[in-house]
């Protein structure tokens, strides 16, 4: 089959054709019923589409995976072990552990020290899942910026992902294996917007 | 002699072979705790039930010998050697603690690999972990292990090890039934100067090695064979490494060399390396170079010192090089000056090769390959003493030498200021070596090269065995290998490359030298020793999910 001569089309000359002033007019306000409708809802109805982010922030599930929170014993101590899982099953290799032994005689090992490097985090949850301890669990924190891409900016250590008032506001987000309330003040508190995720 | 057949194999084997012999040479796994190949059979585990026709009960494969004819059947065949297996793993696990995220064993721990084996393990537990006997932990036995009583499955692997092996018996059990613990007398430290492989003989996490402790998982190490430097026996080991830092150095077993063991010191000698610091970039007083300009500096230096002057040059090669390297240093002395002298004797290694230091392994020469270096033809002169006394007459032109500081002791002083005394005589002086050493500071040029574990090589012990050591890890950026920079040495003087990998040297060695004659360097590798368990085969994880 003989192939089809392209049609050759000058786009200035078709959207030349295109200015007669109804069709222009009638499409412009098409488009302004949408912006008058919502301007009325949001106006005299008070219904807002748009939020005043960051004064004003969503509510996010309960299963949101945000920056992670190293939780706490009641005595204030982190719970985690240094069993080096998260690291194990890290698929960003993200997490870097160093362990050392406790003079508790309850406690073995714990952590020296204990990073997440959030620049190459994928928030995937895999460590939070594979914690046995759930020594780890994320937040619903969620807005995450730094002014560079070096290794300090956004490599968390233990003060970071346990101590940030930021956490607290945002509340508690996946936890898969929860089987207790979250008492024990394994976080500073729960985020004020609690209720709305509820419902 | 006698045929066995086991799980359907059949093998020949010397009269007095225990069952559990005759199947790891077939590659049956038997499972069990308290057989080592290098110690006395026990038979007190019970873990490596097997079902033999012709008998009434399940008996033991360790403590078994092979009969004519007999058949054998594994817990893989027979649902009653199934059985007693899992009933024996369900006894050990009753007061066992659930550790296993905190163990350093996790991982390597024949518990653990034995629960998982879908043939007889993975039973769901009887016990609640409230009832479970609580004995005591973390026990300090001295600066190289810990003790751990409730992980203990009581194999006597370690009471035998200090018993038989290395005769300072400081281990024993004490008590009965469920309340059996294992101690050392006050909890005295040990004071063994093997006690490490207490650690690599414990198969569960019962004795664990301090200076590896909560350092990795052991998941996480990459493995490389290598051989020991820190002595003429040359032991066999497996250094594992993460992200390019050695993180423990554990034996191989090799029958002829070191059996299943290797000494404190020689595991500990890694540490060695990271704990002076390193020579980084070549440097001529205090001006730092690049390597091509060394190199070009040092070649011509040397010449203008000894053959422009008509003097000999002393090219000298510690015993701790790798006989590659002592061949490469050979070849460039023998090309580019008519008038040298090879040596390598700093001391009295000659003499100390195959001297003991204790009944065994130890022994007085603390470098890894004077016989290579005696076979290559070095140290048929006077000894360093000889050179300096040649030295102070004027007699020599200039010095190259390769010097690696001794992996385990100190040099003594006596050398140390030989030398000095060396550096200080000769005109011109090239040294290549891994570390910043004060007794070395005179040299007129200074080369860094790899450290053992950060090339390739082989080395050869006391017995005149040739042993292979892998690179575990690389050299900083500006440190080379010494055959790397040998064999731009060799362009300079004759204007040819030439490849300077170890296997091609190697072959090269074997062409040429007498003593090599008709070795291959693939060959070193295969009959290099295995790691007990042997890899692969003891360890059931993810083959054991998938085979279910």
């Amino acid at each position: 089959m003989a192939r089809k001569a392209s049609r050759v089309v000058d786009v200035r000359q078709a959207a030349e054709a295109r200015t007669d002033v109804l069709s222009s007019t009638a499409g412009t306000l098409a488009g302004m019923e949408v912006t008058l409708r919502n301007m009325v809802r949001a106006t005299v109805g008070r219904e807002h589409v748009t939020i005043q982010y960051p004064e004003q922030r969503k509510p996010y599930s309960r299963r949101f995976r945000g920056v992670h929170v190293l939780t706490h014993r009641a005595d204030g101590s982190l719970k985690c072990t240094a069993c080096f899982l998260c690291e194990t099953v890290c698929p960003a290799q993200c997490i870097t552990i160093e362990a050392k032994d406790v003079d508790d005689p309850r406690i073995e090992k714990a952590p020296s020290s204990y990073e997440i490097d959030l620049s190459r985090c994928i928030f995937c949850g895999f460590c939070v899942e594979a914690c046995p301890e759930e020594a780890l669990i994320m937040s619903r924190e969620y807005d995450l910026t730094a002014l560079s891409r070096g290794p300090e900016t956004l490599a968390y250590g233990i003060d970071r992902l346990t101590e940030r008032p930021e956490i607290a506001a945002y509340g508690a987000g996946f936890r898969p294996h929860m089987q207790y309330p979250l008492v024990e003040s394994y976080l500073p508190g729960e985020g004020p917007e609690e209720a709305a995720a509820e419902e | 002699m006698p045929i066995v057949t086991i799980d359907g194999r059949q093998i020949e084997v010397e009269p007095g072979t225990s069952v559990i012999q005759a199947a790891d040479r077939l590659g049956v796994e038997i499972p069990r705790f308290c057989y080592h190949p290098d110690l006395r059979p026990e038979g007190n585990c019970r873990m490596c039930l097997v079902d033999v026709e012709g008998f009434q009960k399940p008996v033991v494969a360790c403590a078994t010998p092979v009969l004519d004819g007999m058949v054998v059947k594994t817990p893989h065949e027979s649902s009653v050697a199934s059985r007693a297996v899992n009933g024996v793993l369900e006894f050990l696990l009753v007061n066992h603690p659930l550790d296993c995220p905190i163990c350093d064993q996790a991982g390597e721990c024949s518990l653990q690999d034995f629960y998982m084996h879908p043939d007889y393990g993975q039973h769901p537990s009887r016990v609640d972990p409230v009832e479970k006997v609580h004995k005591r932990k973390r026990i300090d036995l001295g600066p190289r292990i810990v003790l751990d009583q409730e992980r203990c499955v009581m194999c006597s692997r370690c009471v035998r090890f200090s018993e038989e092996v290395s005769g300072f018996g400081e281990l024993q059990f004490v008590r009965r039934g469920n309340h059996v613990e294992l101690t050392a007398f006050e909890d005295r430290a040990l004071r063994d100067p093997y006690a490490g492989n207490l650690a690599d003989v414990c198969p569960v996490g019962a004795l664990t090695s301090r200076d590896f402790r909560f350092k990795r998982r052991v998941w996480h190490l990459s493995h490389t064979d290598s051989i020991c430097a820190g002595c003429s026996t040359g032991c066999n080991l497996r250094i594992d490494h993460f992200e390019g830092r050695i993180e423990r150095v554990v034996p191989r077993r090799n029958p002829d060399v070191n059996r299943s063991w290797i000494c404190d010191e020689g595991r500990l000698s890694f540490r060695r390396l990271a704990g002076a610091p390193r020579l980084t970039r070549p440097r001529r007083g205090d001006r730092e170079l690049l390597w091509p300009e060394a190199v070009a500096c040092a070649h011509e230096s040397l010449q203008t010192a000894s053959t422009a002057r008509g003097l000999p040059l002393l090219a000298f090669a510690s015993a701790s090089a790798t006989n590659e390297s002592l061949w490469l240093i050979r070849q460039y002395v023998e090309a580019a000056f008519p008038e040298h002298r090879l040596e390598f004797r700093l001391d009295r290694e000659t003499e100390a090769v195959a001297e003991r230091q204790d009944s065994l392994l130890r022994r007085a020469d603390k470098h890894p390959n004077t016989m290579g270096a005696l076979h290559l033809g070095y140290g048929r002169g006077v000894g360093l003493e000889g050179l300096v006394a040649m030295a102070e007459k004027g007699q020599l032109g200039a010095l190259f030498m390769l010097y690696y500081p001794p992996l385990v002791g100190e040099e003594s002083e006596e050398t140390k200021e030989r030398i000095v005394h060396l550096l200080q005589l000769v005109s011109e002086s090239v040294v290549l070596t891994t570390h910043e050493l004060p007794y070395l500071a005179d040299a007129k040029l200074l080369l860094p090269v790899a450290a053992w574990s950060e090339e390739e090589g082989t080395y050869t012990n006391y017995q005149g065995v040739t042993q292979h050591a892998g690179k575990a890890v690389s050299p900083q950026e500006a440190v080379r290998p010494a055959t790397d920079v040998l064999g731009d040495l060799w362009q300079c003087a004759t204007a040819a490359r030439r490849p300077t990998g170890s296997e091609h040297l190697f072959r090269e060695i074997a062409a040429s030298v007498p003593a090599f004659r008709g070795l291959s360097y693939a060959a070193l590798d295969s009959r290099a020793a295995t790691t007990y368990p042997p890899e692969g085969r003891m360890h059931y994880g993810q083959e054991g999910f998938a085979g279910r």
